[in-house]
């Protein structure tokens, strides 16, 4: 299933476009996979563990993801929507707030892709690890390396670790629904297997995304301007690592102008972790 | 004979006259006189001079002269306490051989493990040949952490050989995380994690490691004469000036540039041994030369006596 990674960028604080028929849709969200209050949704932490309901319901989202769109630059259109609402395009009045950016800078038109997805899940209930690996197939266990389950699916490609008190850490999803479908799949082979499984406490603990700004970057000269910030030391990593403090998030920095974003809890922050140092990295060109 | 001037932390004592007067020391007497009006302000003030006199020149075991520990106070948070030494003649010792009063436990229990550590600092860098200033410098920083206490549960070796790292940058003559791993027990890992934390912990910053730190330390330990280390020199610079070796290392692009200089000299080192000494492998000085090779002639210095022509160069 072929998942629409490259959502438009985070917009801050946009009302409903004038002349909206539906309340609160902002077209730029990057939100919308979540349910917008367009067509009613069902409540998202079912601990219900209907695969097909799951499925269901990710094809729903994605038929209602926007186009990608990019900051001002095309008019905007909605895609067709499952149910009632009629399809219509907002005319680009100078009254529509189209981007918060300030005047002077623009975007950089460049989205960070999601390369890695961390959640935890809780089965909610204890779990006999020896029987789990001895019976499920892409399963190893070493109980005298790892106190846990290691066990693999191909569809979304991931690998969940799987705790005897019932918790479950699920890693390398590219988006947060393909995580959360994967902890389904494993919550479901676990619950085939035997065990009382429910799906309590979904929690996406960590999301990576990268970039590329497409010039290369003086590191030198950004550490020596932000040192509160950064740390470049070239014998240790050849990145500089950016602490960046308004959202919590950590980037390394390369020479190249490969950028790397990890730490966030959504994918918001990725966003606009992006934007802020975006105007930052273009100050550190390098001119030759 | 003049007093000197007393610190703040004392109570100052001044005669009530003459509160600006600065008090004369009579200390024959212990006194401290007012030299306006002759009052005598202090009384029976305890003299802290020595006690002895001593001319010869000769190292007695005993200097009767010193009145207490050499120990630096500033470090230790004033070490006042006493102990019983060993005893001499026959009395101090009991039937079995064994002396009495075996009172030598328990000095400045409080702190103790930063003494070890001082004593591990000075081992160290005494290994590197170190001078006294980047000791005393290690010595400060290790106590301000050590008394942040935010480093706590970290081996205090580690923060030892991250403070001694650190020292060496600031005062600058900065020193390659191997080579303090040379001299240290904790792994160049363990080292760069504390490096980070202290620097968090202390709230302060180093200056970015250049080539040229470490052209001296290399090319004398590779035995180069000055013209070569001067021509590495410039070629590294140059090099980096013109971006050639982009998110390269220092180290590896100033061992790049030893090897070119001394190819290009007649004496010729290998990149095996430049590579032992940088403590840099020698496939990475042989991408970083890669690198500077095409540009070779641009980078020598004009007034550099080439022993092997620049087209002549190794080439690999």
């Amino acid at each position: 299933m072929e998942q629409n990674n490259s959502l438009p960028p985070f917009p801050q604080g946009l009302a409903s476009p004038p002349g909206a028929m539906t309340p609160g849709l902002p077209l730029f969200s990057p939100m919308m996979p979540y349910g917008t209050g367009l067509t009613p949704q069902p409540v998202q932490n079912t601990n219900s563990l209907s695969l097909l309901e799951e499925q269901q319901r990710q094809q729903q989202q994605q038929q209602q993801q926007a186009t990608p769109q990019l900051y001002h630059s095309q008019v905007s259109t909605t895609t067709a929507l499952p149910g009632n609402t009629p399809v219509y395009t907002t005319p680009l009045t100078p009254m529509t707030p189209i981007t918060p950016a300030t005047p002077a800078s623009e975007s950089s038109g460049i989205v960070p892709q999601l390369q890695n997805i961390v959640s935890t899940v809780n089965l909610g209930c204890k779990l006999d690890l020896k029987t789990i690996a001895l019976r499920a197939r892409n399963a190893e266990y070493n109980p005298k390396r790892f106190a846990a389950v290691i066990m693999r699916i191909r569809e979304p490609r991931t690998t969940a670790l799987i705790f005897s008190s019932g918790k479950m850490v699920c890693t390398g999803a590219k988006s947060e629904e393909q995580s959360r479908l994967a902890a389904r799949k494993y919550a479901r082979v676990v619950q085939k297997l035997g065990f009382p499984a429910k799906f309590l406490d979904f929690k996406i603990q960590n999301m990576v995304g990268s970039c590329d700004v497409k010039f290369p970057i003086r590191l030198e000269g950004l550490v020596l301007t932000h040192q509160q910030f950064s740390s470049y030391e070239p014998e240790l990593f050849p990145g500089l690592i950016y602490r960046m403090i308004k959202p919590r998030i950590v980037l390394l920095i390369f020479v190249s102008g490969k950028v790397v974003l990890t730490g966030a809890k959504v994918r918001a922050e990725i966003y606009e972790a992006f934007e802020n140092i975006y105007p930052i990295l273009k100050g550190f060109r390098k001119t030759t | 004979m003049a007093s000197t001037s007393r610190g703040d932390s004392l109570p100052k004592v001044q005669c009530p006259n003459h509160p600006d007067a600065i008090l004369v020391e009579d200390y024959r007497a212990g006194d401290m006189i007012c030299p306006e009006c002759g009052l005598v302000v202090g009384d029976r003030v305890i003299d802290v001079g020595s006690e002895w006199r001593t001319f010869t020149n000769e190292k007695a075991t005993k200097d009767p002269s010193r009145v207490g520990d050499t120990q630096n106070p500033l470090l230790n948070g004033g070490d006042l306490t006493t102990m019983i030494s060993k005893g001499t003649g026959a009395a101090s010792f009991d039937e079995f051989g064994n002396s009495k009063y075996q009172n030598r436990r328990t000095m400045s229990s409080s702190d103790r493990a930063m003494l070890n550590a001082f004593k591990e600092i000075t081992t160290m860098a005494d290994r590197i040949n170190l001078p006294r200033n980047i000791i005393d410098r290690t010595n400060n920083l290790f106590k301000q952490v050590y008394e942040q206490k935010s480093l706590k549960g970290r081996s205090n070796d580690a923060i030892a050989s991250a403070c001694l790292y650190i020292a060496c940058r600031q005062e600058g003559v900065p020193r390659t995380f191997k080579e303090i791993c040379a001299v240290s027990r904790i792994s160049k890992k363990e080292i760069g994690r504390c490096f980070k934390l202290i620097l968090k912990a202390l709230e302060t910053s180093v200056d970015l490691i250049t080539t040229g730190d470490f052209m001296s330390r290399f090319c004398s330990n590779l035995g180069l004469p000055k013209q070569v280390q001067m021509a590495a020199t410039y070629i590294a610079r140059k090099a980096v000036e013109l971006d050639l070796v982009p998110g390269r290392s220092p180290i590896s692009v100033a061992a790049a540039a030893i090897y070119m200089a001394s190819q290009a000299s007649a004496e010729k080192k290998t990149q095996k041994e430049i590579g032992d000494i940088a403590g840099v492998a020698d496939v990475t000085i042989r991408q970083s030369y890669r690198l500077i090779y095409p540009r070779a002639a641009d980078l020598f210095p004009p007034d550099f006596k080439f022993d092997t022509p620049v087209d002549k160069l190794p080439q690999l």
